[in-house]
Protein backbone atom coordinates (compact mmCIF):
# COMPACT_ATOMS: atom_id res chain seq x y z
CA UNK A 1 0.00 0.00 0.00
CA UNK A 2 3.06 2.94 1.19
CA UNK A 3 4.62 1.56 -2.05
CA UNK A 4 1.58 2.14 -3.98
CA UNK A 5 1.05 5.45 -2.17
CA UNK A 6 5.42 6.38 -2.91
CA UNK A 7 4.67 4.80 -6.72
CA UNK A 8 1.67 7.54 -6.92
CA UNK A 9 3.71 10.56 -5.33
CA UNK A 10 6.56 10.34 -7.66
CA UNK A 11 4.53 9.84 -10.79
CA UNK A 12 2.53 13.29 -9.95
CA UNK A 13 5.49 14.78 -9.13
CA UNK A 14 7.28 13.60 -12.43
CA UNK A 15 3.87 14.84 -14.32
CA UNK A 16 4.36 18.46 -12.22
CA UNK A 17 8.32 18.60 -13.11
CA UNK A 18 7.58 18.07 -16.97
CA UNK A 19 4.24 21.02 -17.10
CA UNK A 20 6.84 23.11 -15.34
CA UNK A 21 9.66 22.20 -18.27
CA UNK A 22 6.96 22.47 -21.07
CA UNK A 23 5.93 25.91 -19.70
CA UNK A 24 9.51 27.35 -19.77
CA UNK A 25 10.73 25.68 -23.09
CA UNK A 26 7.21 27.20 -24.59
CA UNK A 27 8.35 30.70 -23.16
CA UNK A 28 11.18 30.39 -24.30
CA UNK A 29 10.65 29.36 -27.38
CA UNK A 30 8.08 32.30 -27.50
CA UNK A 31 10.76 34.74 -26.68
CA UNK A 32 12.95 34.09 -29.38
CA UNK A 33 10.64 33.90 -32.08
CA UNK A 34 9.45 37.53 -31.48
CA UNK A 35 13.24 38.92 -31.36
CA UNK A 36 14.03 36.81 -34.99
CA UNK A 37 12.64 36.51 -38.04
CA UNK A 38 11.89 33.72 -40.65
CA UNK A 39 13.56 33.97 -43.98
CA UNK A 40 11.77 31.34 -46.05
CA UNK A 41 13.11 30.26 -49.02
CA UNK A 42 10.58 32.22 -50.76
CA UNK A 43 11.57 35.80 -49.64
CA UNK A 44 15.03 34.56 -50.57
CA UNK A 45 14.23 33.85 -53.50
CA UNK A 46 12.21 37.03 -53.82
CA UNK A 47 15.29 39.34 -52.44
CA UNK A 48 17.74 37.18 -54.34
CA UNK A 49 15.99 37.93 -57.69
CA UNK A 50 15.73 41.63 -57.29
CA UNK A 51 18.25 42.88 -55.21
CA UNK A 52 21.60 40.06 -54.98
CA UNK A 53 24.44 41.89 -56.49
CA UNK A 54 24.12 40.28 -60.39
CA UNK A 55 20.25 40.95 -60.36
CA UNK A 56 19.28 42.70 -63.45
CA UNK A 57 16.44 44.18 -61.77
CA UNK A 58 16.15 48.15 -62.38
CA UNK A 59 15.01 50.82 -59.98
CA UNK A 60 15.82 48.47 -57.09
CA UNK A 61 19.27 48.58 -54.41
CA UNK A 62 21.11 45.66 -54.73
CA UNK A 63 23.27 44.18 -52.53
CA UNK A 64 27.47 44.51 -52.33
CA UNK A 65 29.28 41.51 -54.30
CA UNK A 66 30.27 38.66 -51.65
CA UNK A 67 27.07 38.95 -49.68
CA UNK A 68 25.72 35.52 -48.63
CA UNK A 69 22.66 33.87 -47.37
CA UNK A 70 24.43 33.59 -43.87
CA UNK A 71 24.96 37.11 -44.19
CA UNK A 72 21.85 38.39 -45.21
CA UNK A 73 19.94 36.53 -42.54
CA UNK A 74 22.39 38.39 -40.07
CA UNK A 75 21.82 41.70 -41.55
CA UNK A 76 18.54 41.31 -41.36
CA UNK A 77 18.20 40.28 -37.65
CA UNK A 78 20.23 43.27 -36.58
CA UNK A 79 18.33 46.11 -38.20
CA UNK A 80 14.92 43.83 -37.05
CA UNK A 81 16.76 43.80 -33.22
CA UNK A 82 18.31 47.33 -33.43
CA UNK A 83 16.59 49.11 -36.71
CA UNK A 84 14.17 51.77 -36.13
CA UNK A 85 10.57 49.89 -36.49
CA UNK A 86 7.26 51.59 -38.32
CA UNK A 87 3.76 50.39 -39.85
CA UNK A 88 3.92 49.33 -43.02
CA UNK A 89 2.84 52.02 -45.18
CA UNK A 90 -1.29 52.72 -46.61
CA UNK A 91 -2.78 49.16 -45.88
CA UNK A 92 -0.03 47.45 -46.39
CA UNK A 93 0.29 44.49 -43.88
CA UNK A 94 2.95 44.04 -41.50
CA UNK A 95 6.10 46.12 -40.47
CA UNK A 96 9.30 48.09 -41.85
CA UNK A 97 12.67 47.95 -39.89
CA UNK A 98 15.34 50.01 -41.09
CA UNK A 99 18.60 50.17 -40.07
CA UNK A 100 21.92 52.04 -41.04
CA UNK A 101 25.13 49.94 -40.53
CA UNK A 102 27.44 53.11 -40.97
CA UNK A 103 29.18 51.28 -43.71
CA UNK A 104 28.70 49.77 -47.07
CA UNK A 105 26.46 47.48 -47.77
CA UNK A 106 25.26 47.57 -51.30
CA UNK A 107 24.15 50.89 -53.94
CA UNK A 108 21.14 52.75 -53.85
CA UNK A 109 19.01 52.64 -57.59
CA UNK A 110 21.19 55.32 -58.44
CA UNK A 111 24.13 53.15 -58.29
CA UNK A 112 25.37 55.07 -55.15
CA UNK A 113 26.50 53.44 -51.99
CA UNK A 114 24.09 52.33 -49.47
CA UNK A 115 24.87 51.99 -46.19
CA UNK A 116 21.25 51.06 -44.88
CA UNK A 117 18.84 48.36 -45.19
CA UNK A 118 15.09 48.15 -45.18
CA UNK A 119 13.60 44.99 -44.05
CA UNK A 120 9.72 44.06 -44.70
CA UNK A 121 8.24 41.53 -42.04
CA UNK A 122 4.90 40.53 -42.09
CA UNK A 123 2.32 39.95 -39.27
CA UNK A 124 3.20 36.00 -39.00
CA UNK A 125 6.71 37.34 -38.39
CA UNK A 126 8.24 36.17 -41.77
CA UNK A 127 10.16 38.55 -44.16
CA UNK A 128 8.74 39.99 -47.04
CA UNK A 129 11.70 41.48 -48.65
CA UNK A 130 14.52 43.34 -47.63
CA UNK A 131 16.98 45.79 -49.39
CA UNK A 132 19.43 48.73 -49.13
CA UNK A 133 18.88 51.78 -49.58
CA UNK B 1 -3.39 63.31 -65.04
CA UNK B 2 -2.49 60.07 -67.07
CA UNK B 3 -2.29 57.11 -65.03
CA UNK B 4 -1.89 53.52 -66.63
CA UNK B 5 0.35 50.65 -66.21
CA UNK B 6 1.96 47.71 -68.49
CA UNK B 7 1.67 44.47 -66.72
CA UNK B 8 4.04 41.73 -66.97
CA UNK B 9 3.02 38.00 -68.97
CA UNK B 10 2.00 35.73 -65.85
CA UNK B 11 1.14 32.66 -66.78
CA UNK B 12 2.59 30.60 -63.24
CA UNK B 13 0.32 32.28 -60.57
CA UNK B 14 -2.34 30.50 -59.49
CA UNK B 15 -4.99 32.98 -59.03
CA UNK B 16 -7.42 30.90 -57.11
CA UNK B 17 -5.12 31.31 -53.88
CA UNK B 18 -3.39 34.49 -54.26
CA UNK B 19 -3.23 36.38 -50.82
CA UNK B 20 -3.28 39.90 -50.00
CA UNK B 21 0.32 39.71 -49.39
CA UNK B 22 1.08 38.27 -52.88
CA UNK B 23 -1.10 41.36 -54.32
CA UNK B 24 1.45 43.69 -52.44
CA UNK B 25 4.41 42.32 -53.12
CA UNK B 26 4.43 39.42 -55.40
CA UNK B 27 2.04 39.25 -58.29
CA UNK B 28 0.50 41.02 -61.58
CA UNK B 29 4.13 42.76 -61.82
CA UNK B 30 4.42 45.66 -64.12
CA UNK B 31 5.00 49.13 -65.17
CA UNK B 32 3.71 52.06 -64.32
CA UNK B 33 2.64 54.80 -66.66
CA UNK B 34 2.56 58.15 -64.61
CA UNK B 35 2.37 61.81 -66.28
CA UNK B 36 0.80 64.85 -64.69
CA UNK B 37 0.50 67.63 -66.74
CA UNK B 38 3.71 67.98 -68.71
CA UNK B 39 5.67 65.98 -65.92
CA UNK B 40 6.62 62.41 -66.26
CA UNK B 41 6.72 59.87 -63.28
CA UNK B 42 6.72 56.85 -65.19
CA UNK B 43 8.33 54.06 -63.92
CA UNK B 44 9.39 50.86 -65.91
CA UNK B 45 11.17 48.57 -63.37
CA UNK B 46 9.48 45.55 -63.87
CA UNK B 47 8.53 44.61 -60.33
CA UNK B 48 5.93 47.29 -59.27
CA UNK B 49 3.02 45.42 -57.85
CA UNK B 50 0.67 46.84 -59.39
CA UNK B 51 -2.58 45.75 -57.18
CA UNK B 52 -0.91 47.07 -54.45
CA UNK B 53 -0.03 50.43 -56.01
CA UNK B 54 -3.65 50.96 -57.64
CA UNK B 55 -5.09 50.06 -53.58
CA UNK B 56 -2.48 52.30 -52.23
CA UNK B 57 -3.00 55.41 -54.51
CA UNK B 58 -6.93 54.99 -54.13
CA UNK B 59 -6.11 55.36 -50.17
CA UNK B 60 -3.80 58.38 -50.39
CA UNK B 61 -6.57 59.88 -52.82
CA UNK B 62 -9.58 58.76 -49.84
CA UNK B 63 -7.35 60.68 -47.28
CA UNK B 64 -6.47 63.99 -49.29
CA UNK B 65 -10.18 63.84 -50.14
CA UNK B 66 -10.77 63.52 -46.09
CA UNK B 67 -8.50 66.27 -45.36
CA UNK B 68 -4.84 65.26 -45.20
CA UNK B 69 -2.28 67.54 -46.32
CA UNK B 70 0.27 65.29 -47.79
CA UNK B 71 0.14 61.50 -48.58
CA UNK B 72 3.34 59.63 -49.71
CA UNK B 73 3.77 56.40 -51.53
CA UNK B 74 6.53 54.06 -50.92
CA UNK B 75 7.42 51.36 -54.20
CA UNK B 76 7.77 48.12 -52.44
CA UNK B 77 11.11 47.63 -53.61
CA UNK B 78 13.33 50.16 -53.11
CA UNK B 79 13.52 54.01 -51.33
CA UNK B 80 11.46 55.47 -54.59
CA UNK B 81 8.82 57.47 -53.26
CA UNK B 82 5.74 59.58 -54.95
CA UNK B 83 4.37 62.95 -52.44
CA UNK B 84 0.89 63.94 -53.01
CA UNK B 85 0.53 67.27 -51.27
CA UNK B 86 -3.22 68.74 -51.26
CA UNK B 87 -3.63 73.16 -52.06
CA UNK B 88 -6.72 73.65 -52.02
CA UNK B 89 -8.88 71.75 -54.25
CA UNK B 90 -5.24 70.96 -56.04
CA UNK B 91 -3.10 68.33 -55.85
CA UNK B 92 0.80 68.57 -56.09
CA UNK B 93 2.88 65.82 -56.79
CA UNK B 94 6.61 65.14 -56.76
CA UNK B 95 8.80 62.22 -56.85
CA UNK B 96 12.03 60.85 -55.65
CA UNK B 97 13.23 59.61 -59.26
CA UNK B 98 11.67 62.30 -61.43
CA UNK B 99 12.19 66.22 -62.25
CA UNK B 100 9.65 68.68 -61.45
CA UNK B 101 6.18 69.15 -59.97
CA UNK B 102 2.98 68.28 -61.42
CA UNK B 103 -0.19 69.64 -60.69
CA UNK B 104 -3.92 68.42 -60.87
CA UNK B 105 -7.20 68.85 -59.36
CA UNK B 106 -8.03 66.65 -56.87
CA UNK B 107 -11.09 65.59 -58.30
CA UNK B 108 -9.37 64.77 -61.42
CA UNK B 109 -7.07 62.74 -59.28
CA UNK B 110 -9.57 60.59 -57.76
CA UNK B 111 -11.24 59.97 -61.13
CA UNK B 112 -8.35 58.90 -62.74
CA UNK B 113 -7.68 56.67 -59.83
CA UNK B 114 -10.73 54.68 -60.04
CA UNK B 115 -10.29 54.19 -63.23
CA UNK B 116 -7.22 52.79 -63.21
CA UNK B 117 -8.24 50.30 -60.58
CA UNK B 118 -11.12 49.44 -62.64
CA UNK B 119 -9.00 49.07 -65.72
CA UNK B 120 -6.44 46.80 -63.82
CA UNK B 121 -9.57 44.32 -62.21
CA UNK B 122 -11.35 43.82 -65.83
CA UNK B 123 -7.64 43.00 -67.40
CA UNK B 124 -6.38 40.60 -64.76
CA UNK B 125 -9.94 38.82 -64.98
CA UNK B 126 -9.61 38.92 -68.50
CA UNK B 127 -6.33 37.45 -68.47
CA UNK B 128 -6.84 35.24 -65.46
CA UNK B 129 -10.72 34.40 -64.76
CA UNK B 130 -10.16 33.21 -61.44
CA UNK B 131 -9.08 36.50 -59.81
CA UNK B 132 -12.83 37.48 -60.27
CA UNK B 133 -13.68 34.84 -57.42
CA UNK B 134 -10.33 35.96 -55.10
CA UNK B 135 -11.76 37.88 -52.40
CA UNK B 136 -8.20 39.97 -51.75
CA UNK B 137 -8.53 41.14 -55.29
CA UNK B 138 -11.96 42.42 -54.25
CA UNK B 139 -11.14 43.81 -51.51
CA UNK B 140 -8.09 45.68 -52.83
CA UNK B 141 -9.48 46.48 -56.42
CA UNK B 142 -13.42 46.71 -55.19
CA UNK B 143 -15.83 44.26 -56.81
CA UNK B 144 -17.08 44.68 -60.32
Amino acid sequence: MNLRLLTALFLAFGLLLTADLSVAQTAGYSQTSTDQVILTRWALQHIMARHWPDSTATGAGKFQAGITEASLRDMINEAVHSGRARHNTHGRPGTIYEYDFQRQIGTTIDGGPATRLRVVVSNRNEVITAFPF
Amino acid sequence: MHLDYRLNEDRETDWSSVTEEDLRYRVALGNLVFHVGDKDFSADWGWIPLVDLAASFAEIVRKLEGGSASETFEFTESDAWVRFERKGEKVLVSTSYGDGVGEIALQSASQAVKSFCERLRSDLVSKHPQAAHNAAVGRLLGAA
